[in-house]
């Protein structure tokens, strides 16, 4: 039977290996583009909250335009640009650098208007956005720790 | 970035609205008020909301919220009815009662209490993600 010997294979490099598995694991925790990209996730978020905050407080303000948080865009432009690497052998490859242009952007949006005051702040669209943004953070922050998990599982071995 | 500028952001919201709550049922409590120390009527008192700035050190001014700059008085004519018994009553017989429409303060009232609310929520779900931030790392 051909498949007898492949189900011997995972287990059969020894310790030599799982001493480098779990250093090559190790090794990413400082440059691994996930962690990275996670935490700028939640940067955004922040900032998100923040804007629909300020977007929501200013409701009643004459002449106030609402602003937008850009990052889900930027980021799917940089990953289809190829700007982002996938894996790379060195370390110095990846990690922070890479990730330098995918950052979160307040655009002000001037040429609508709502209401006879100026002011163009419209309330759905904003509670709406805050409970996406809320749900988008959680699971942000889910994902971190299920890295995190991983991680503990691989250096405790259970 | 700190959620907690979307705290204080959300409170500065939260105030300029109680503010104007707080406005609107001075205006009830004095729609039939005759006589104030600058003589005359009471006379209608808006909130004028204006942008809070915040000066930071990485990106210069940026909003920062909402803020009460000052109470204005509406100056719009007051009301006169016909009643000649009563103290205040010009030579005509007229009264002048305050500028104030009962109709357009409750319109106001629900506007101010639904930003109100609409605040809080954000609060509170500013809250929710600063505590789940903090579950970062417990497994």
């Amino acid at each position: 039977m051909p498949g007898g010997k492949v189900t011997d294979l995972p287990l059969s490099f020894g310790w030599q290996g799982w001493i480098f598995v779990l250093g090559v694991v190790l090794m990413n925790i400082y440059g691994d583009k996930t962690f990275r990209l996670l935490e700028k996730a939640m940067d955004a978020g922040n900032l998100r909250q923040r804007v629909i905050a300020n977007n929501i407080a200013n409701i009643n303000t004459p002449g106030f335009k609402k602003s937008l948080v850009k990052f889900e865009s930027i980021l799917k432009e940089e990953l289809s640009g190829g700007r982002i690497p996938l894996a790379t052998g060195d370390e110095r490859h990846f990690g922070v650098n890479s990730l330098v242009n995918v950052n979160p952007l307040v655009v002000k949006e001037t040429a609508t208007s709502m209401r006879a005051d100026g002011n163009n702040v419209d309330i759905d669209d904003e509670m709406t956005k805050l409970a996406a943004n809320t749900i988008n953070y959680y699971t942000v922050t889910q994902e971190l720790n299920n890295r995190f998990r991983i991680l503990g599982t691989v250096i405790n071995g259970r | 970035m700190s959620l907690f500028d979307s705290f204080s952001i959300s409170s500065s919201g939260m105030k300029a609205q109680r503010l104007w709550l707080d406005l609107i049922s001075n205006n009830i409590a004095n729609i039939n008020t005759t006589r104030t120390a600058n003589g005359g009527p009471y006379r209608r008192q808006v909130p004028v909301f204006a942008q809070r700035l915040q000066e930071t050190m990485e990106n210069g001014i940026r909003e920062c919220g909402v803020v009460v700059t000052r109470v204005t008085e509406d100056n719009s004519p007051p009301r006169m009815e016909y009643d000649p018994s009563h103290p205040d009553a010009n030579e005509q017989g007229f009264v002048a009662y305050p500028n104030i429409n009962i109709v357009n303060e409750m319109v106001n009232m629900m506007i101010a209490s639904r930003a109100y609310e609409a605040n809080a929520t954000v609060l509170e779900s500013a809250k929710s993600m600063a505590l789940k931030a903090l579950e970062i790392g417990r497994g």
